[in-house]
């Protein structure tokens, strides 16, 4: 996955927003990952080397990934479903009930949801670079959103104005910095992002005013 | 727990209470006591609302004890909503306090013969059955207020709303949890319209002076009970995910494989999910500064439930489930949280099911009474429930009565109860169950995943279409031995996934009971309570036909997955053999 400073030099006019915030804030931005956000990275390889080579994730942390969502569909075989350009990709850690024991990746009750179950089809794909689209759930917000804020995601505006809506008076207050395209700018750097079009896209980064989170 | 209490409510000059020795209902608990009791004692053709039903409310077997988790308690009796057997069970304090008093069940028999209400207070001593027509129509929480300021904090009560007192066959039990606010439901099948039948408003017990129920091998008992509590804690689900964010979690990732039934179950994907999830849900509860982990009874260590606040930061009701969220919210098009714990605390205030009224809701929408996404024509809706209206009386007696009324013809009901959270079109196998059984569609019925630990009806290929039946039969056979041990489903992941943790709890029961249980002797209990429940139903008129789906699930596809239901009649016929 490419860095947020990678992504600066290839934006092409992109407007980029690094907020620096207080590490009580950081958790407003992890609930922004479960509604999904773009990456660049390199496509056309199989899940599995997808969340180790391009997310950076070692075996352990995959097996923590109980249920894997591809396009909407549970993957049962992280090996052979593969990444494509345009693609959605959803990673949740175990989850209750029934239905939650189901959709765990080659559960003894996967049987329960054969018909959308994943299966490849084969068809071409481009290896090279593109867009995922990827969604965290549940703990691994915490675990791997942290990782993905720091290195910065791609968002709509519109995703990012309605975030900006819902925070409260606080929020304004955690926030110590904001930089757009490099430069120190301030909240007055978010009046350039309302002023974009909903379908436009934007990057985001985040961190804290000293150290790491 | 060696007695059983029957109150005679129709008794000539007043009801009349009686203590019963268990006799064969010896060593059941929970949904086994409750259905053997109704299977062997009511007419299956009675009316649910006559004198001949019976409300039974039967804590677990391990109730009472120091067993975690064992704080569930069930309600049984012949459900006006579906006609047939109905089991609803609950968390809360009812349960352990019960239990402690000595009492395997209480049964609620006859009916008054005007329409006195009555409170029942229960203690060490004595059992009072009081008149009390100043309690008519209370809410709960207004009820439990009053119950405070007469019979002190030390209790807990069991009760009904004004939608059990006036018979709606979506009204629900209440009780009390550790606050003692009555946040607690067994909601599903109208059980709350039966206790109304019988003039019985609120029981109230105080376990005063009374100890924790002794095991016959005490060390044996806590060691088990130690294991037990560790299995729970090490398991990603109940020692991390539930905690974190409750049953809600849920959101997210049926509504990305397109299982979350929305708009009336139109399609499987809904747009304002992310505003609704567990996530997002927990976060709003910490940053109001209510409880995002926070446990139902004494005892549990899951902790899936918390508190929730409105903007101002003041208590609004409890954490809403995930079946609340998603019948109030994505089903009926609504993505604001504070609409739906606002709806979730009319609900229980008025004493209604949760995923039955939303369900009412959403055909109410549909039928055009009101905006999909209306948060606030919502509110109003249950706001008529509440005032006993003509239109609040048609959504308080459930979806399918609400469809009815007003020509709605997508109506997703097994025998006459609202379908919950899943679709069945998504996620066939859980259809199955709902076409099965015996309680009408319920997501519980087969919840408990331990068929692999019990392994009930020998080896099954999960991966052949033909395995959902399967499946489904041992599921359902694991549930209902769980839910007369008055164990929380919750603890199925642990048994689930860690052998030892399901062993745990074989010796729970060993070391209390003095028992040599194995796995073979849980799965005849499960097996023994359904054959009850079937031939209950089957004497109440109840045939194969009943074990369908909606016909809508086979013939409507269901975006985004375009999928129908497809498993077939005479493999839904199969469920049973045993």
């Amino acid at each position: 996955m490419a860095s947020f400073n990678e992504m600066e030099s290839d934006s092409n006019g992109l407007s980029h927003l690094c907020f620096v915030v207080d590490e009580t804030l950081i958790s407003r931005f992890l609930l922004l990952l479960q509604r999904g956000f773009l990456i660049k990275a390199h496509i056309g390889c199989s899940v599995r080397r997808f969340l180790l080579e391009e997310i950076g994730l070692n075996s352990d942390a995959i097996e923590k990934i109980q249920s894997v969502i591809l396009n909407g569909k549970p993957v049962d075989d992280l090996d052979s479903a593969i990444i494509r350009d345009g693609s959605s990709l959803a990673l949740s850690a175990a989850v209750p009930g029934l239905v939650g024991a189901t959709l765990r990746r080659g559960g003894r009750y996967s049987s329960f949801r054969s018909t959308i179950t994943y299966e490849e089809t084969g068809a071409q794909c481009f290896s090279g670079e593109g867009f995922v689209r990827m969604k965290l759930f549940n703990l691994l917000l915490d675990s791997l959103g942290r990782d993905f804020l720091k290195k910065g995601i791609y968002l709509s505006a519109a995703d990012f104005k309605d975030f900006l809506a819902e925070q409260s008076s606080d929020f304004w207050q955690g926030c110590r910095d904001v930089f757009l395209n490099g430069k120190a700018a301030g909240l007055r750097a978010l009046e350039n992002i309302v002023r974009l079009p909903l379908s436009a896209r934007l990057m985001l980064s985040v961190n804290v005013p000293h150290g790491d989170f | 727990m060696d007695k059983i209490l029957r109150i005679d409510m129709g008794a000539v000059g007043g009801p009349k209470t009686k203590e019963t020795p268990l006799g064969e209902y010896a060593g059941l608990g929970g949904r086994a006591m409750t259905s053997a009791i109704v299977s062997k004692e009511v007419p299956p053709l009675c009316h649910p609302l006559g004198a001949e039903n019976k409300l039974v409310i039967a804590p677990g077997m391990l109730s009472g004890t120091i067993a975690a988790m064992s704080g569930r308690i069930s309600v049984g009796c012949k459900s006006p909503l579906t006609g047939g057997i109905k089991e609803a069970n609950s968390g809360g304090q009812a349960a352990q306090v019960l239990a402690r008093l000595g009492y395997a069940a209480i049964v609620l028999e006859g009916k008054p013969k005007d329409d006195t209400l009555y409170k029942i207070f229960i203690n060490k001593d004595d059992v009072k059955i009081i008149p009390d027509n100043s309690l008519k129509l209370l809410p709960n929480y207004d009820l439990i207020e009053k119950m405070k300021g007469e019979y002190g904090l030390k209790i807990a009560c069991i009760s009904i709303g004004p939608a059990g007192e006036r018979k709606m066959s979506a009204a629900s039990v209440a009780f009390t949890d550790m606050e003692l606010r009555p946040t607690r439901h067994a909601g599903r099948g109208g059980v709350g319209a039966v206790m109304g039948a019988k003039g019985v408003k609120v029981i109230v017990l105080d376990d005063a002076e009374m100890k924790m129920r002794s095991p016959k091998d005490p060390e044996k008992f806590k060691d088990a009970n130690k294991r037990f509590v560790e299995g729970l804690r090490k398991h990603p689900v109940t020692g991390q995910g539930l905690p974190a964010y409750g049953t809600n979690v849920l959101t997210n990732i049926l509504n990305e494989v397109g299982g979350y039934p929305t708009y009336n179950f139109k399609q499987g994907r809904f747009e304002g999910a992310g505003k609704i999830s567990g996530e997002t849900q927990a976060a709003l509860e910490v940053e109001r500064k209510g409880v995002a982990t926070h446990g139902c009874h004494r005892g549990c260590v899951i902790q899936c439930s918390g508190v929730y606040h409105d903007k101002d930061g003041h208590y609004l009701t409890k954490q809403p489930e995930y079946e609340t969220v998603w019948a109030h919210g994505g089903n009926c098009g609504i993505c604001d949280l504070d609409a739906i714990a606002m709806l979730d605390f009319l609900d229980d205030n008025y004493g209604l099911d949760t995923i039955e009224m939303g369900a009412s809701i959403g055909i109410a929408m549909e039928a055009g009474l009101a905006k999909f996404g209306d948060s606030e024509a919502a509110i109003n809706l249950v706001k008529e429930v509440g005032k006993g209206s003509h239109l609040g009386r048609i959504l308080g007696n459930g979806a399918a009565f609400t469809a009815k009324a007003f020509g709605v013809e997508r109506v997703p009901v097994v025998k006459g109860q609202a379908m919950p959270a899943y679709d069945p079109r998504a996620v066939q196998g859980i259809g199955v169950t709902y076409a099965t059984s015996p309680m009408g569609a319920d997501h519980t019925a087969g919840y408990a995943v331990a068929q692999n630990v019990l392994k009930v009806g020998g080896d099954v290929n999960a991966l052949k279409p033909e395995g959902q039946i399967e499946l489904s039969r041992n599921l359902q056979i694991a549930t209902a031995a769980i839910d007369s041990t008055g164990m929380c489903l919750f603890i199925a992941f642990a048994i689930l996934d860690q052998p030892d943790t399901f062993q745990a709890l074989l010796d729970l029961l060993n070391a209390f009971y003095g028992l040599d249980l194995t796995g073979d002797g849980v799965t005849e209990l499960g097996k023994k309570v359904l054959s009850m429940e079937r031939d209950f139903n089957a004497r109440a008129g109840f045939t194969s036909q009943h074990d369908r789906l909606p016909r809508f699930f086979n013939t409507e596809k269901f975006p985004p997955h375009d999928v129908t239901f497809d498993v077939k009649d005479e493999d839904l016929d199969r469920v049973f053999n045993w």
